[in-house]
């Protein structure tokens, strides 16, 4: 025990850095002393002790936040990657992982870290709209961060906010958020902010912040201006002057020079873990296309709405916009009766009684009385009963699924749905169900919602999307990080239909079934550049008279998009060997 | 520092005692508590329900869980209890069929919650704690012997505060200092506990004692405590800031460099916005790595222990 005697000067010796002492205690103690009370609990006080004790960071560079962390088993890549960003970024850089490898952990990890240093408390999470509500859910369950999604304005008051970005630019959010003072920035899909002269990029570079992430799979797209951009908004200077920048490490838009010192200056602001380093491991998918032949009263159907639907675009003089409608009937015939039926009926509540259409509509309905059996569905069922397994079924409607949550139930087969519609409770209990003790799930919904059905190692596509996102979010679902079984993949076709075609396309052109995950997006972001791929398969299909002639368009499609692909692929071979040689 | 379930244990358990809850049932791997209406308004954040107790005046009806420390063992044995359950009511079944066990809601419903290391619910009772001790005024308790001797025991009040030293930069590490001092001689003792180890302390007056008049006012003896502190952070090594610095400037050189060209920009109206964002750059980065010191109080109050001659 030291005992010490005040020193007789008692002049506070000066420290080489500001000292901030808080004083407030001694007004509690005097006001209780006033009053006579209340007094504490000694033992409460000791807990107290005991608990800072127990929370405190006793080194300026060791990882606390795994002791807090429980039932989170990080990679070791995320681990270092957390632990760079820390302790030698200093709380600045681009987390730059391909798609798959945990960016959201990472940030996570490190978020976490700088909480429970009481570095941070203020912190501003700016996501993709469609993202808000997982990065809250898994802030709150995995990290334990009482995250808030921001829905009214007050929402910005609390500690810790998600936000779209879109949101957050516009006034009156703007003009609050700009006064604030943020402990810590996180911006997913950061990519986005590559151009200097858009709102998004100039807010962000005003927001005041401590600490800074920006999350995003693809640093380059097109220029290396880009990433110069991303690299200014964290840190401007960190690869000198623009100019500079140009002259020392630009060759062509997308051809860097002094590949060694550009890349020991992007070490220090950004980390790139690539797939297939270290021990990431992913699983195998196998694909089987199963194509079925449509009982004669179903071909009679396709067939039906098929001119049905080609008259009106005919008759429209081909305006696309307007056939929407008749083009989800054209996709949900292939899927099944009940889908097309629920569309006539509220196709023919909208036109008037007396339009000729209206018989066109009632001869269709009768069309699908004579269908008795669904040969998707038979098939599935066999195809359930071989496996024998869990096995999730997607279609895209609802109508579907409730024919098949019956048909199946019919046939001993205990199922559950999953639609985008449930709330989240709801969601949350029909994958307990499906985890325990259904069999089957039939979903609606693939994307955003963040469903994780690792557990489960077969799908079945009742049907397919027409846009190839959407069929890789489906398949995102099982495979992904912690699926330790090679997944099985079967997709329904009937042939002589467009879906035929549609198969074709996403699994011979595209093969996209068996593609590395990530690589679609970057394929498609370059395709899209003038229109949507779901676009262009409409028109080519409303546009064509024959069979022969879709089969022809689409094919030159798959071309189109087999070179993007080939783009990529180099581009990547490219920068990965640029990365190996430095 | 991690802890054990043991130590998680313990703390929850004294959290639980201090407050008053009633131990329904108490495992080496769990408790089962009600809750106290003091514990449940600390933990359960339901000031509504709270606030209508009060106006109303009824019966406050608290919340009951069961805190699990050790999941796997705790599961284990339920699932041994639930295996045997069944059998018991073979009779019944019989007859009736076997209903499904329904999820008790409503009143009467445990909660149950597994409390872990790094679980919000530890670092809420420890912030509960924090707020139910923050001023303390205790004695210590004489042994028996004291109340029958003739002469009144002198007692010496003393002024003990349990300090946090965060030092912070871009990084940060933080220290504990639990420091006394004597309001009748001004000596200091560091750290505190070692004078309070084995002593019962009570906010209880003990009969036949007697407190020595205070030399030093309290203001007084806060401010001699801080020079103490003060002085013993000096002595401190402060290799840490000196690093920070030197990444501080590092930090604003570059950011000098990329804006001196940009300075130069002939348009006014551009120029303040470039100034602008200049400054605010250098600032935040001023803001990020410039080190510091905090010093706060987690615990404050005044002790009245026996004096030792």
């Amino acid at each position: 025990m030291n005992t010490s005697q005040p020193s007789a000067s008692g002049q506070p010796q000066e420290l080489p850095v500001p000292l901030h002492i808080d004083r407030s205690w001694i007004e509690q103690l005097n006001s209780r002393l006033e009053k006579g009370g209340p007094w504490g609990d000694w033992r409460l006080a000791q807990l107290a002790i005991q608990g800072e004790e127990a929370r405190l960071v006793t080194s300026f560079d060791e990882l606390q936040c795994l002791k807090h962390l429980q039932g989170l088993s990080p990679l070791p890549h995320q681990l270092d990657t957390a632990h760079r960003v820390l302790f030698e970024m200093s709380g600045r850089a681009i987390l730059a992982d391909e798609v798959g490898l945990g960016k959201t952990i990472e940030a996570g990890m490190i978020l976490k870290e700088y909480m429970i240093r009481g570095l941070v408390s203020k912190v501003l999470i700016l996501v993709p709209a469609s993202l808000v509500l997982q990065w809250v859910r898994e802030l709150n369950s995995k990290f334990g961060i009482p995250a808030v999604a921001q829905k009214k304005a007050y929402t910005w008051h609390s500690d810790v906010v998600v936000a779209s970005i879109d949101t957050a630019k516009r006034d009156p959010h703007k003009d609050f958020l700009l006064e604030q003072e943020y402990d810590m920035l996180i911006i997913d899909e950061a990519h986005k902010l590559k151009n200097k002269k858009t709102t998004n990029y100039q807010f962000i570079q005003k927001l005041r912040k401590k600490y800074c992430l920006l999350l995003t799979a693809t640093p380059v797209q097109n220029d290396m201006s880009e990433l110069f951009n991303l690299i200014t908004l964290l840190k401007p200077g960190q690869l000198g002057r623009q100019g500079d920048f140009a002259t020392n490490f630009v060759v062509g838009k997308r051809q860097p020079k002094n590949q060694d010192q550009l890349k020991d200056e992007l070490a220090k602001v950004m980390i790139r873990n690539r797939r297939g380093e270290g021990p990431v491991h992913f699983t195998k998918r196998h694909v089987s296309n199963v194509n079925l032949q449509l009982s004669p009263e179903e071909q009679a159907l396709y067939d039906g709405v098929t001119a049905f639907v080609k008259d009106q675009y005919k008759a429209s003089g081909g305006n696309l916009s307007s056939m929407l409608s008749l083009v989800t009937l054209q996709r949900e015939v292939c899927s099944s009766r009940d889908a097309v039926f629920l569309t006539l009926v509220n196709l023919s509540k909208k036109i008037p009684d007396e339009s000729p259409l209206t018989a066109k509509v009632w001869e269709l309905v009768n069309a699908i009385r004579a269908i008795k059996a669904n040969t998707k569905a038979e098939k599935t069922i066999e195809l359930i009963k071989q496996m024998n397994e869990k096995v999730i079924v997607f279609t895209e409607y609802r109508a579907t699924q409730e024919y098949l949550l019956q048909y199946f139930q019919k046939h001993g087969l205990i199922c559950v749905p999953y639609r985008g519609g449930m709330n989240r409770g709801k969601k949350d209990w029909m994958m307990d169900l499906f985890r325990g003790r259904a069999q089957v799930m039939i979903a609606t919904e693939a994307g955003g919602e963040g469903i994780n059905l690792q557990f489960c190692h077969h799908m079945i596509n009742f049907d397919l999307p027409w846009n190839p996102m959407r069929v890789e979010q489906r398949i995102g679902r099982v495979h992904r990080l912690g699926q330790q079984k090679d997944v099985q993949i079967y997709n329904l076709s009937t042939s002589g239909t467009i879906e035929e075609h549609i198969l074709h396309l996403l699994h011979e052109k595209i093969n996209m079934f068996e593609m590395v995950i990530g690589g679609l997006d970057v394929i498609l972001e370059h395709f899209e550049k003038q229109e949507s791929l779901e676009k262009s398969l409409y028109k080519m299909f409303l546009e064509s008279d024959s069979n022969e002639e879709i089969r022809q368009k689409v094919s030159n499609l798959g071309q189109t998009l087999d070179q993007i692909k080939r783009q990529v692929e180099v581009d990547y071979e490219s920068t990965s060997m640029r990365e190996e040689e430095a | 520092m991690s802890m054990s379930q043991q130590q998680v244990q313990e703390h929850m358990m004294t959290y639980l005692e201090s407050t008053e809850c009633r131990i329904i049932e108490k495992s080496p791997w769990h408790v089962t508590v009600k809750l106290s209406p003091q514990a449940d308004k600390q933990l359960t954040n339901r000031p509504y329900y709270w606030g209508f107790v009060e106006r109303t005046g009824v019966e406050p009806e608290t919340l009951s869980f069961t805190f699990v420390f050790d999941p796997e063992q705790y599961d284990k044995k339920e699932q041994l209890n639930a295996s045997q359950q069944p059998q018991q009511d073979s009779i019944l079944s019989r007859y009736f069929g076997t209903a499904p066990m329904v999820p008790q809601i409503g009143p009467g419903r445990i909660q149950r919650e597994d409390v872990v290391y790094g679980s919000s619910r530890l670092q809420q009772i420890w912030n509960a704690a924090r707020q139910e001790g923050s001023c303390l005024y205790l004695f210590e308790q004489p042994a028996a012997l004291q109340r029958e001797t003739l002469f009144s025991a002198a007692y010496e009040p003393w002024l003990g505060i349990c300090y946090k030293v965060e030092m912070a930069c871009d990084v940060k590490k933080e220290e504990l200092h639990f420091v006394g001092i004597s309001l009748v001689t001004g000596r200091i003792v560091s750290p505190f506990p070692e004078r309070l180890r084995g002593l019962a302390l009570s906010p209880r007056l003990p009969e036949n004692i007697h407190i020595q008049p205070a030399s030093i006012s309290l203001p007084q003896a806060a401010s001699l405590l801080e020079g103490y502190m003060t002085r013993l952070l000096a002595e401190m090594d402060y290799g840490w800031a000196e690093q920070a610095r030197e990444r501080l400037n590092e930090e604003l050189a570059v950011i000098d460099i990329y804006y001196e060209d940009l300075l130069k920009e002939p348009d006014e109206e551009k120029l303040a916005a470039i100034r602008e964002q200049y400054s605010n750059r250098r600032s935040e980065t001023t803001w990020q790595y410039e080190p510091k010191v905090h010093l706060s109080v987690i615990t404050c109050g005044l002790f009245h222990l026996r004096s030792i001659r």
